[in-house]
């Protein structure tokens, strides 16, 4: 057996990394062998070119789309936990609030867009309600679980030493429920970055989704896959960020 | 199957009627908010710009039920095609990745990570490989199925009880007879909750694909709503899509009951 200076988690990290540089190296070798027209699959190194090239419009873009989906995705994370916080709080609304954000989470979430872009315009507001309902449904049921998680008796046990409704579900309720919640938000991430992306593909004044709508009209590939590459590292920044603060918050787990 | 439900007719009636007692109310409790909101608009005067009463959302689809039909088909015709695919590739490669330790280090990461990729943004460049056909949305939506459904079939793998293993390995099992009776078994519970996620994301998926080019299909619809500001229409697109999501989800649910009758993590 020879010395392994790595532990097991480099180890699976040097291995990651070395996936990705080799499809990124098949990808190049093959579209440079082959000579793909760009339209079918452009090298690595072509987009990277663009990426650079056009930094100051896609970076533009990316900021445009990231604080779209960050607005909605803070409303609706608010919206779906205040919800679970009353479907808790007060047991009665459970039986309407939890079959109707059934039904709506049964429409795939870009059927409405149509609607909420006749509703509230071309511009930012349309997409920040929209990733905010994506989001809020998703958070609902994250908080709904996570508060149903809390044991009636702890609950009980606190009330009898005279614990106030305000102070049970801030020192019971509330750290109960974070893990999920927080887990919800993790999840929540991608999906508002893509719903922002997908409606501004139908209609929008920038972005990243307009620009690759843009890009697909004149028929500029090489800007869509470069656009696409932008939205994946906002993607996993965004998710990194949220991972970061959640192995802080539920630093106990 | 027939066989077996035939053996089955001594079933009693009440646990048939058990199933169907849900959907009913279900139905009646659909049926009230509808009218409950057809209330609330002429009482108030919405415009229906604002909200359409849904008599008329339900008169447009009767109207001319053969164009929201067709739409249907073919959208779901895309997504099952599509999600079944999708669903049985990703099932193999999960396989693959459980038992090649060096692929699975190798490119389970590049998975990972592809999770995070706005993958409908694709959407775009699938048309173009593949034209307006139908395959195009069928590509787009078993793009959106193999990756969870092989992230939890692997992570179904590895959740196996080692011990399991290794007693079914002490009887002489052989590898090929412990992933049929234990490693897969294990791993459908998580495979199902893939597919239930799944499902979802492949019908935006078929719709989001639609918009890029096609002549039916409720993405169709919706967008020629959106053109003609028909908010009428536009109400009986999404009222379709919740349709045939809803019809989605409950048949994996039944297939999911009916295959992992043990109970899985859903229960």
């Amino acid at each position: 057996m020879t010395y392994d200076p790595m532990s097991p988690s480099q180890h699976a990290l040097a291995r990651g990394v070395f996936g990705g540089l080799a499809l990124f190296a098949i990808w190049e070798l093959a579209a440079r062998l082959f000579d793909l027209p760009s339209y079918i699959l452009p090298a690595v190194s072509e987009i990277i070119a663009r990426f650079w090239t056009a930094r100051a419009v896609l970076g533009e873009a990316a900021a445009y789309t990231l604080g779209e989906a960050l607005a909605g995705y803070l409303l609706g994370g608010a919206i779906g936990v205040a919800l679970a916080l009353a479907v808790t709080l007060v047991p009665q609304l459970r039986k309407v609030i939890v079959p109707a954000a059934t039904a709506v989470n049964s429409v795939p979430v870009v059927a409405f867009s149509p609607l909420i872009l006749l509703w509230f315009g071309m511009g930012v507001s349309s997409k920040i309600v929209m990733v905010a309902v994506a989001v809020s449904f998703t958070m609902f049921v994250s908080a709904l679980a996570g508060f149903d998680r809390v044991d009636e008796r702890s609950v009980n046990l606190m009330r009898s030493f005279g614990a106030s409704r305000a102070a049970i579900l801030w020192k019971l309720r509330l750290p109960t429920a974070l893990p999920l919640i927080l887990s919800g938000m993790r999840l929540s991430t991608v999906r508002s970055l893509i719903v922002a992306i997908v409606t501004e593909m139908l209609g929008a004044y920038g972005g990243l989704g307009w620009v690759i709508y843009q890009a697909v009209i004149v028929i500029d590939f090489v800007q869509v896959w470069a656009a696409i590459f932008v939205a994946s590292i906002a993607s996993l920044g965004f998710f990194a960020v949220v991972s970061f603060l959640e192995r802080r918050l539920v630093f106990w787990r | 199957m027939t066989v077996q439900a035939n053996m089955a007719g001594a079933q009693p009636m009440a646990r048939r009627f058990g199933a169907v007692l849900p959907l009913l109310k279900g139905l009646v409790a659909i049926a009230a908010v509808l009218l409950a909101v057809e209330l609330l608009v002429i009482a108030f005067g919405i415009r229906p710009y604002v909200l359409p009463r849904p008599s008329a959302v339900i008169e447009a689809v009767l109207r001319t039920p053969g164009a929201y039909r067709d739409a249907m088909i073919r959208t779901g015709l895309e997504t099952l095609m599509g999600f079944g695919a999708g669903a049985l590739f990703g099932i193999w490669i999960g396989v693959a990745f459980s038992r090649l330790r060096f692929l699975r280090e190798t490119i389970f990461p590049i998975f990972i990570v592809s999770q995070t990729i706005p993958v409908i943004a694709f959407g775009a460049l699938v048309v173009m490989w593949f034209g307006n056909t139908i395959l195009a949305k069928a590509v787009i939506v078993f793009y959106l199925t193999f990756f969870p459904v092989t992230v939890n079939c692997l992570l179904g793998m590895r959740a196996v009880d080692q011990k399991q293993v290794q007693l079914l390995r002490s009887f002489g099992a052989s590898d090929r007879e412990i992933m049929r009776k234990l490693r897969f078994p294990t791993a459908l519970p998580h495979i199902f909750v893939a597919l239930r996620i799944a499902s979802a994301l492949g019908l935006a998926g078929a719709v989001v694909g639609e918009w890029f080019g096609d002549t039916t299909g409720l993405g169709v619809l919706l967008l020629q709503g959106m053109y003609a500001e028909n908010m009428v229409a536009i109400w009986a697109s999404i009222l379709c899509s919740a349709v045939l999501g809803i019809a989605f989800f409950g048949a994996i649910g039944l297939a999911e009951k009916r295959i992992v009758f043990w109970g899985g993590e859903s229960s």
